[in-house]
């Protein structure tokens, strides 16, 4: 579903990513985990085209990016890209100047074309999902972080994209609603919903991943299932790695 | 730049008239000739009856001009030291209004042969016993120089200063009855005024006297563009005629301004003797059918609620075409300033550089300059804009470049979180902008923008050069022929204040309610 091949990332004279390659099957969870600085928020914004990159390619579905994609010229394919990958920030991003509802209608109406009702409806159901039925009306403002993460959420998922990238979606929250959306994130996992989730919930990445990658330094450098990660690390940077969280 | 254009026009425009102007006129029927009410009686002022509508003995005799040419004489308002170019762009067909005979002005118009003799009045307060002559002047007062007052730009502004030379301090106005008034108060000493203003605002200060004789004496011609002689020739024989009917006597009489000088306007036309003047010595001689009519005197000052009264109506007509100028170039001031910000910020990148020269160009020089540009130049290349839409597009492109600055400002405030999050739904950029982040700047600079739509509500009078009389311009047009300067300055201003403040609330609400829509 998403196959990302030599990736190679640079920002002036730093190499950011220095090939990554990463394939995500339908329904597989994928957690991006390291230290801070290695490249997995970059990562994550080069397969939706936030990012351009200076070589590999991103494959999304049949849709293929490679440094030579300009954003202006390439604009429709950024947008199918877009439109297969949900994206959700660590900044929620919600839009401030309209409320939950309309946040959440937002894309399906104007992008979708979709009639106001069958988004209004669509937007509902999902607003009962994360609990916020209630404050449809609200602008962002009055909204707590775990709250408008949890709207950032539902916007995401009512494009029902093919996958979801979420980028450190609990860095900005208090562990009790980091806690919220994590067990939210698990339904979604446990609903089948393909993700790739760049996080430093260790119990996160144990529990609900499919396959844990170890990012640091701009290399994929210890990657598989989170028994094998967790239990029997392999490289040095991961056993540092883990050892320091641990004891955090 | 500008001057680049200007040169370029010069080359590009043709240089002799196109057509006579004289049959394109009789197909017309008019004549259309121009002044500026603003210089005061008793050459062309608002009448006091109807402020509206403009008399004067300068519309006395473009009217009769107009009958003996079987035209209809229309006067049209333009800035008095602008009249050569509303010529030359064609925007009139003559000057008439106290333009004085200079050799300078007769190399690049056609002269008629005069219309009025005038000379130089000096004239001091009536309690001021040590000025009784021209050389007084010079004498000074203990160790200082006595300061004389005159109309900026006039002849007698440049006699007086070369008869000081040095030994009397020149003082210039704007308005003819300025220093007339200053003298009054004691600011000046003496002014130097010409006879038609002297005589005929003699009882509007009653404590000057006129000093010596009138020197200096010059005349008053009509203007009309170059090599148009067919026109010249048919005013110079209309002004013979004026002149052996008697019709300039009885009009000059009416407003009490006929003195022995203005014999020699028959003499000139006897002998035929006058720079460029085609004798017309044939023009046949008919009978005066002038009727007769009253005197039209400045009469005494009107004061206090007496002005409110009678110019209350026709300051707030005026009102009407500042809030109209405004409220219609403001938004596409707006709408221009938002394009010029997007294209900045997001446009590609050849559009960049181009729209920051727009910007600084148009920041960076006076929007007077920037009008003087679209309404004398444009027609010299064949673009003729009527002064209204003239006025409005100027105010609109030069807001437009302050408007981009503060959209570009509140753009850039916009957090970059916000395209990003817009463009990850599968949004367009054009779409992310004009629903996501183009209505958050605009909620960021409702301050700054509504600031400036004062700002531009407040720069309208600038439109005057232009020849749109706003409100400002009618205070200093009805002020200069009223003198009624504090009553119609407290008008003036209570106007402007009641037309600014409401929006200084508006603004205010919106504000609040925008600040309550994203706090809820």
């Amino acid at each position: 579903m998403i196959t990302v091949t030599g990736l190679v990332k640079k920002h002036g004279p730093n190499t950011i990513l220095k090939g990554i390659s990463f394939k995500v099957r339908k329904g597989e969870v994928h957690a991006v985990i390291g230290p801070s600085g290695g490249g997995k928020s970059t990562f994550l914004r080069c397969i939706n085209g936030l990012e351009q990159f200076q070589g590999g390619t991103v494959r999304v579905g049949e849709h293929v990016l490679t440094p030579a994609t300009d954003p202006r010229r390439d604009a429709q394919l950024l947008e199918a890209v877009r439109r297969r990958t949900g994206f959700v920030f660590q900044q929620f991003n919600l839009f401030p100047h309209l409320t939950v509802l309309e946040n959440v209608i937002e894309a399906p109406v104007h992008v979708l074309r979709l009639s106001r009702e069958t988004a209004v409806e669509r937007a509902r159901a999902l607003l009962d999902r994360v609990g916020l039925t209630a404050k449809q009306d609200a602008y962002p403002r009055g909204l707590s972080g775990g709250q408008q993460q949890r709207v950032a959420i539902a916007r995401a998922l009512v494009m029902e994209p093919e996958s979801i990238l979420f980028d450190e979606p609990t860095s900005a929250l208090d562990p009790v609603m980091a806690g919220e959306i994590l067990s939210l994130m698990a339904d979604l996992a446990r609903d089948g919903q393909t993700m790739i989730v760049v996080t430093h919930s260790m119990s996160f990445a144990r529990n609900v991943a499919d396959q844990v990658h170890v990012f640091a330094d701009g290399y994929d450098v210890e990657c598989g299932p989170p028994s094998g990660v967790f239990e029997e690390p392999q490289h040095p940077t991961t056993q540092a790695f883990l050892t320091q969280t641990a004891r955090d | 730049m500008l001057l680049i254009l200007y040169v370029l026009a010069c080359l590009l425009a043709p240089q002799t008239a196109r057509a006579d102007a004289l049959a394109e006129m009789r197909k017309d029927g008019r004549l259309l000739w121009g002044g500026d009410q603003e210089g005061g009686g008793p050459y062309v002022f608002p009448r006091p009856d109807d402020p509206a509508r403009v008399t004067g003995f300068e519309v006395d005799f473009a009217a009769r001009l107009g009958e003996y040419l079987k035209l209809e004489a229309v006067f049209t308002q333009g800035q008095w030291d602008r009249m050569p170019d509303m010529l030359r762009t064609r925007k009139i067909h003559a000057i008439i209004n106290g333009y004085e005979f200079t050799p300078e002005r007769a190399e690049v118009m056609e002269a008629s042969i005069p219309y009025y003799v005038y000379a130089l009045q000096l004239m001091a307060r009536k309690d001021d016993s040590a000025i009784n002559s021209w050389d007084d002047l010079r004498k000074g007062q203990r160790g200082a120089k006595l300061k004389i007052g005159a109309l900026t730009g006039s002849a007698a502004e440049s006699y007086v200063r070369r008869f000081c030379a040095g030994l009397c301090e020149v003082v210039s106005y704007d308005g003819n009855t300025d220093s007339m008034r200053e003298v009054e108060t004691g600011k000046l000493r003496a002014t130097v005024q010409d006879t038609p203003i002297a005589s005929f605002y003699g009882s509007r200060f009653p404590a000057l006297r006129r000093i010596g004789e009138p020197v200096a004496r010059g005349y008053y011609v009509v203007y009309v563009r170059k090599g148009e002689t067919a026109l010249l020739q048919a005013i110079n024989e209309a002004i013979v005629l004026m002149v052996r009917n008697g019709d300039l006597e009885r009009i000059y009489r009416s407003y009490g301004i006929w003195d022995e000088q203005q014999t020699e306007l028959a003499d000139i036309v006897d002998k035929g003797r006058f720079y460029g003047y085609y004798k017309a010595a044939d023009a046949k001689v008919e009978k005066n059918r002038m009727p007769a009519r009253e005197d039209v005197q400045a009469g005494t000052r009107k004061r206090g609620w007496r002005v409110v009264k009678d110019y209350g109506g026709i300051l707030l007509q005026s009102a009407g075409m500042t809030v109209i100028l405004s409220t219609i170039s403001f938004p596409l001031a707006i709408l221009l300033g938002l394009l010029v910000a997007v294209g900045r910020l997001y446009g590609p990148r050849w559009l960049r550089l181009p729209l920051a020269g727009y910007v600084e160009f148009l920041r960076g020089t006076p929007l007077m300059l920037q009008l003087y540009f679209l309404f004398f130049f444009l027609p010299e290349i064949g673009v003729a804009v009527p002064a209204f839409w003239t006025g409005i597009l100027g105010l609109a492109v030069n807001y437009s470049a302050y408007e981009a600055e503060i959209y570009r400002a509140g753009l850039q405030a916009v957090p970059k979180g916000q395209m990003e999050a817009a463009l990850s739904l599968g949004m367009p950029r054009g779409m992310a902008l004009r629903r996501i982040v183009v209505p958050q700047a605009v909620r960021i600079v409702i301050p700054p923008v509504v600031n400036d739509y004062i700002a531009l509500f407040k720069d309208t009078s600038v439109c005057s050069v232009v020849t749109i009389v706003e409100l400002t311009k009618r205070f200093s047009v009805l002020s200069m022929s009223t003198q009624a300067t504090i009553e119609l300055m407290a008008m003036t201003a209570i106007l402007y204040l009641l037309m600014s403040y409401p929006m200084s609330l508006l603004s205010g609400r919106i504000e609040q309610r925008l600040g309550l829509e994203q706090a809820a």
